[in-house]
């Protein structure tokens, strides 16, 4: 296979399998953990101020109190990473340009030069957390394979798309093909690893909100 | 036409000075040492002219029109005088029985020594029946003529690597010459047609130093395959800018910006015309405003499409759909599974007393 | 129709400057320009094999200057070849008939290959002069 093929093939049936995978995979999920449903709370439903399945979508999302400063590395290596590769992903030109060839949808991208330096910090971000991950023992201690695999799964693809912009170690369409390749690598891993918490993680919350509530307790 | 080449030329109006001057360009080209212009004259003006049979297959003749007719009347065209070609259907006087004589005599003549030239992709379905000449399939014939040969070259993207006749779905099961012929050196000159002074730099290199030039992973000819159209192409600065052309006839298409929007396939194509060009030097594909087709690549036919972008999907998403039905059938599936399973453990379920926790 | 009418109008990305790669070959060209002293081998840089800019090779052609000799060769197409204010070292320009460069290099010689008439060629012309001659 020369590179043109590889590219090809990335483009064309590995995205095809990809997406296809992708889709199945997540609805698949998303039906079975929705249909499962929950017993119904029969006791009198208390209230509390701050209780609600919407509080805690939002609580969740900030540390709580004291947390920031006992593992402030999770946290704020977190948040970067995570706004990092939303910005990166949904605001990038080429991103922007694939969904439009895909769905027909598009908005504005910002510069490709800032896409850029948001990678580093992003990659940055994700190398001291595994860097964390690696050196604090009970972060180690809990660690699974299914942890350090989706680290990688995530983190290639940013690497291979900022090589393929910046004309690193390898010509841009073998790098390009890498990327592609990567990216579909995380499409199919995404529905059946922890990484499909992107999907579960407000429907979660909410749960739990709502059930704690229930019981007059802001979760 | 006998006696050495340069007497020849000289026939032909063609001086000393202007194939002196031919030959630079032509070593320099081949990315040879300065040098080797004056060796190649040298050997190429005194050159005994070697025998070479000229096979045609599945083709459209446009690699021949290519080099005979590029631009009259080019030193290319001429170089063929350098040459004993002993069989070539479309330039031979000669016609059926007579033509497949001479071939015949020549591979007998020559045996082990002269060179064979193919132009089109060989079918093997039917057992080979969809391209015959004289009644004999030309998968046949090239097995023969190749046994007796020194090399092989390979002209045009149908004999190097199937071209389009091997396009999908490939109805006649059309292969390249390297899928056939493994015990001989080959050389491909790929494109659809080949750059002429390809072929020529690789006879003046056969003539010259008695071997074939430095070949790439594909077969091809390093000194002229040896970087990508984009790596030469004069647009690539607008590239490297992020100025790229969104339509044929948009501003930037006018202002001369990169294609890659557009299709070109530039950056994956090994080939020398943005170096060399074509007809005399006039122009090129992407100076004539469009992308390239990545002709001298593999199965370039089946590369997604000639005005994708290289970094665009191919294909619109085929499985999608159906993959969405069956993810959701799935679930669907899924869950009524887990509801049995629910009510069934529901209906099994008793309760517990007190009296049976103290038995 | 004629081609002004086709409204495309090529603007040249900014010319790149200078890269530095043309000063080392002044220090290549001593080399041969010596060698050439002491053996009387000629020998030739390839221009078009090295990745030079426009800006390089006016770089490197104003360095050397111009000298005093300048040949025009009209051989499919024109060549020029020019003695640089080095003597012996010579800047060889091949054009095609439309005028493109074809090839560019800086050849190191008393004369130039290209120039000395070859001796098979003398002979045609000797044997031209003495057709001249008989008729006389």
């Amino acid at each position: 296979m020369n590179e043109l093929e590889f590219l090809t093939w990335t483009r064309g049936p590995g995205l095809d399998i990809a997406v296809g995978i992708f889709l199945l995979g997540v609805l698949w999920r998303l039906i079975e953990i929705y249909t499962l449903g929950r017993k119904k709370d029969l006791a009198a439903p208390r209230h509390a101020a701050g209780a609600s399945g919407l509080h805690t979508v939002f609580r969740r999302s900030l540390p709580p109190p004291g947390m920031l400063k006992r593992s402030p590395v999770s946290y704020i290596g977190g948040y970067i990473f995570h706004i990092g590769l939303a910005i990166i992903v949904f605001l990038g030109a080429p991103h922007i340009l694939l969904i439009q060839n895909l769905v027909g949808l598009s908005w504005p991208s910002l510069p490709s030069q800032f896409i850029g330096l948001t990678a580093v910090v992003t990659m940055a971000a994700m190398v001291v957390m595994l860097a964390d991950r690696i050196n604090k023992p009970v972060k180690r201690f809990l660690s699974t394979f299914e942890d350090w695999f989706t680290w990688a799964v995530t983190f290639l693809p940013v690497l291979t798309g900022w090589m393929a912009t910046q004309h690193l170690l390898l010509p841009y369409t073998q790098m390009l093909a890498l990327h592609i390749l990567s990216a579909e690598i995380l499409l199919v891993v995404l529905p059946f690893s922890k990484l499909f918490h992107g999907f579960t993680l407000f429907g979660s919350r909410w749960y739990n909100g709502r059930v704690n509530a229930h019981k007059g307790v802001p979760v | 036409m006998q006696g050495p080449l340069i007497d020849t030329l000289a026939r032909r109006g063609v001086t000393r000075r202007t194939f002196l001057k031919y030959c630079a360009t032509l070593a320099s080209m081949m990315a040879l040492p300065p040098t080797a212009g004056r060796a190649m004259a040298e050997a190429m003006a005194a050159a005994r002219r070697p025998s070479v049979i000229w096979l045609p297959f599945q083709e459209c003749t446009g690699c021949t029109e290519s080099i005979t007719r590029s631009h009259s009347p080019t030193i290319e065209g001429m170089i063929f005088d350098m040459i004993s070609l002993d069989y070539q259907e479309t330039l031979m006087a000669a016609a059926g029985h007579q033509a497949e004589e001479a071939l015949h005599a020549a591979m007998q003549d020559n045996a082990g020594k002269y060179l064979l030239i193919v132009d089109g992709s060989i079918p093997l379905g039917q057992d080979g029946a969809y391209s015959c000449i004289g009644g004999r399939s030309n998968v046949d014939i090239l097995k023969e003529a190749a046994q007796g040969a020194a090399a092989v070259i390979a002209v045009g993207s149908c004999a190097s690597f199937g071209g389009i006749p091997k396009a999908n779905p490939n109805p006649t099961g059309a292969v390249s010459v390297s899928d056939l012929v493994k015990d001989k050196p080959i050389v491909n000159i790929p494109g659809c047609p080949p750059i002429p002074v390809v072929m020529t730099g690789v006879l003046a290199h056969y003539l010259t130093f008695g071997s074939l030039p430095e070949l790439d992973d594909k077969g091809r000819p390093k000194s002229f395959f040896g970087e990508t159209i984009h790596d030469r192409c004069y647009r690539r600065p607008f590239y490297d800018q992020g100025k790229f052309a969104k339509t044929f006839d948009d501003e930037g298409a006018r202002q001369g910006w990169c294609l890659f929007e557009l299709g070109c396939k530039g950056p994956v194509t090994h080939n020398a015309c943005a170096t060399v060009k074509w007809n005399g030097g006039t122009s090129w594909p992407v100076e004539s405003g469009h992308g390239c087709l990545g002709c001298s690549e593999p199965d370039f036919w089946d590369g997604g499409g000639f005005y994708k972008a290289l970094s665009a999907p191919a294909d619109p998403l085929k499985f999608a759909a159906a993959a969405a039905v069956v993810g959701a059938g799935a679930g669907v599936a899924v869950s009524v599974a887990n509801r049995v399973k629910k009510s069934a453990a529901k209906a099994t379920h008793e309760t517990t007393t007190l009296a049976d926790l103290e038995k | 129709m004629s081609l002004d009418s086709i409204p495309i109008h090529v603007v040249p990305p900014g010319e790149p400057g200078l890269t530095g790669n043309a000063p080392p070959l002044l220090r290549e060209l001593l080399e041969m320009v010596r060698r050439l002293l002491e053996t009387g081998e000629p020998s030739a840089i390839d221009l078009s094999a090295l990745p030079l800019t426009p800006a390089d090779l006016d770089w490197l052609r104003d360095k050397l200057g111009a000298g005093e000799i300048s040949v025009t060769l009209q051989a499919n197409g024109e060549s020029t070849l020019n003695e640089t204010a080095c003597p012996g070292v010579w800047w060889v320009t091949h054009h095609n008939e439309q005028g493109a460069v074809t090839s560019q290099f800086i050849e190191v010689a008393f004369v130039p290959d290209l120039v000395k008439a070859h001796p098979q060629d003398v002979e045609i012309g000797s044997g031209y002069l003495e057709l001249l001659v008989s008729d006389l």
